[in-house]
């Protein structure tokens, strides 16, 4: 099957990535037949899809994503969960009771996944894995570089949790929750996360990931 | 000011351009800091930044579009820009210049991907000399592109016009007072689909034909140095691991 770019390679709104309108996944879309880049990103096949990793956009949410939110309403039916600058979910619950049950207030912050993401909003599962978090900090990054941030198959997240000592949760949309046993590992998890946003494009970062949080934890840097 | 001679018997333009010579063009995206997505473009004189917001909330909350993001745009000149200061705000020429860049990157941008959102452009011209709208197009294309809207296709934009009796590319400012016509034409070139199209002054029938094959020309150009630097600013990082 013919395509139009090597793998990797930086592309651009409008380019031509492939004849075949069939293959047409994340950051494209299909005219005349084809497959157009509509985002600037690396172009790559993906479960024989053609697609664009984004270096910059907004987060768009997919169905089964693991958010995390702060609660902005309490309804009689439900909760407004705002999920950063542009997004609001909704969780839905029919009966009142048990929205009294979650006890949840304007201002706690959650966990839950995308039930779903149509033109009727984005409406948060209540039933599993939602979760309040009692303490932590909430920080957010740029949703593009969540991918990064959890690593091939979570190496990158996992080292971080390993050598902080920190619980981490890391929401699809940007935002995170850490808590750690003690305020100086928290901050060496932060400044690790903090260090992945800047430094998503270069290699080996991982590696050097590790080194800094080893050195904040020592006391030897700021 | 009688009218000052415009193209000598060598067909040399005040500038130093033949006809169909652009200007001297410079681009830039990712200049301010602030801002999801920006640029910066120059063409000759002319000097414009671009910013792009968002998708973010929209205010009021009940101008929003239930499927649909709003794009929101603002031409503006800044008071220095021109030789006689422009008053602050928006005059009905900067209000209507907003419509009509708006509706042009209209076309291109995929709305639907941000129900309930509105997207906002700011364009500010810090130095006039003419093709004000045609350089604030491109840049604010090249901001989207920057913010990472999905947008079917950058667009590139050019004067063309008439002066002297002679069909010209890329009108400065004087060429533009002077002259007998202005026609700035703005397309998404991957699709040869024109998404803006003025005329000030007149052209005949036989011309016009000829001056869109000039301004496709330019256009083309312009989109070629569009994409080296949108690629410019990406391409300069090596890649890592997903």
């Amino acid at each position: 099957m013919p395509v139009y770019f090597s793998d990797h390679e930086v592309v651009l709104p409008g380019q031509l990535l492939s004849d075949n309108g069939k293959r047409s996944g994340e950051g494209t879309y299909v005219a005349d037949g084809k497959v157009y880049a509509s985002q600037v990103g690396l172009a790559t096949i993906r479960n024989n899809r053609v697609c664009v990793i984004a270096f910059k956009g907004a987060y768009r949410p997919q169905v089964g994503d693991e958010v995390i939110g702060v609660i902005s309403d309490v309804k009689p039916n439900g909760f407004d969960v705002v999920l950063g600058k542009h997004l609001t979910g909704v969780i839905r619950i029919p009966d009142r009771r048990k929205v009294q049950n979650l006890g949840l207030r304007v201002g706690d912050v959650i966990s839950a996944r995308v039930k779903e993401s149509s033109l009727r909003g984005i409406i948060l599962e209540h039933t599993r894995r939602m979760r309040r978090f009692d303490k932590g900090l909430l920080i957010s990054i740029h949703p593009a570089k969540i991918p990064r941030l959890i690593g091939r198959r979570g190496s990158m997240i996992n080292m971080i949790k390993r050598r902080t000592g920190c619980r981490i949760v890391v929401g699809r949309n940007g935002l995170i929750v850490i808590s750690g046993p003690s305020p100086a590992q928290e901050f060496a998890a932060v400044t690790a996360i903090k260090e992945v946003e800047r430094e998503a494009h270069t290699q080996g970062l991982t590696e050097r990931v590790g080194k800094l949080i080893d050195s904040i934890l020592k006391g030897g840097v700021r | 000011m009688s009218k000052p001679k415009l193209i000598t018997e060598d067909g040399i333009r005040t500038d130093g351009r033949r006809f169909d010579e652009l200007r001297p063009i410079k681009m830039e995206v990712g200049v301010l800091d602030k801002s999801d997505g920006s640029a910066y473009v120059e063409f000759g004189k002319t000097r414009v930044f671009a910013a792009v917001f968002g998708p973010r909330e929209v205010h009021p909350r009940h101008l929003s579009l239930p499927d649909r993001a709003i794009l929101n745009c603002r031409y503006h000149m800044t008071s220095f820009s021109v030789e006689e200061r422009k008053p602050l705000g928006m005059t009905r020429r900067e209000v209507e210049l907003s419509k009509v860049i708006r509706e042009a990157l209209e076309t291109v941008v995929f709305l639907e991907e941000f129900p309930r959102t509105c997207i906002d452009i700011y364009i500010e011209v810090v130095q006039a000399d003419g093709g004000t709208r045609t350089t604030g197009l491109t840049a604010a294309s090249l901001a989207l592109a920057d913010a990472g809207i999905p947008m079917a296709d950058l667009i590139a934009a050019v004067a063309v016009g008439k002066v002297d009796g002679q069909l010209v590319l890329d009108l400065n400012d004087i060429e533009d007072k002077y002259g007998e016509a202005d026609m700035p034409i703005a397309m998404a070139p991957r699709f040869d689909s024109i998404v803006l199209l003025q005329l000030n002054g007149r052209i005949s029938k036989d011309e016009f034909p000829r001056a869109l094959a000039l301004a496709k020309k330019g256009i083309m150009e312009i989109y070629k140095l569009q994409r080296e630097a949108l690629k410019r600013k990406y391409s300069a990082t090596p890649q890592g691991g997903m």
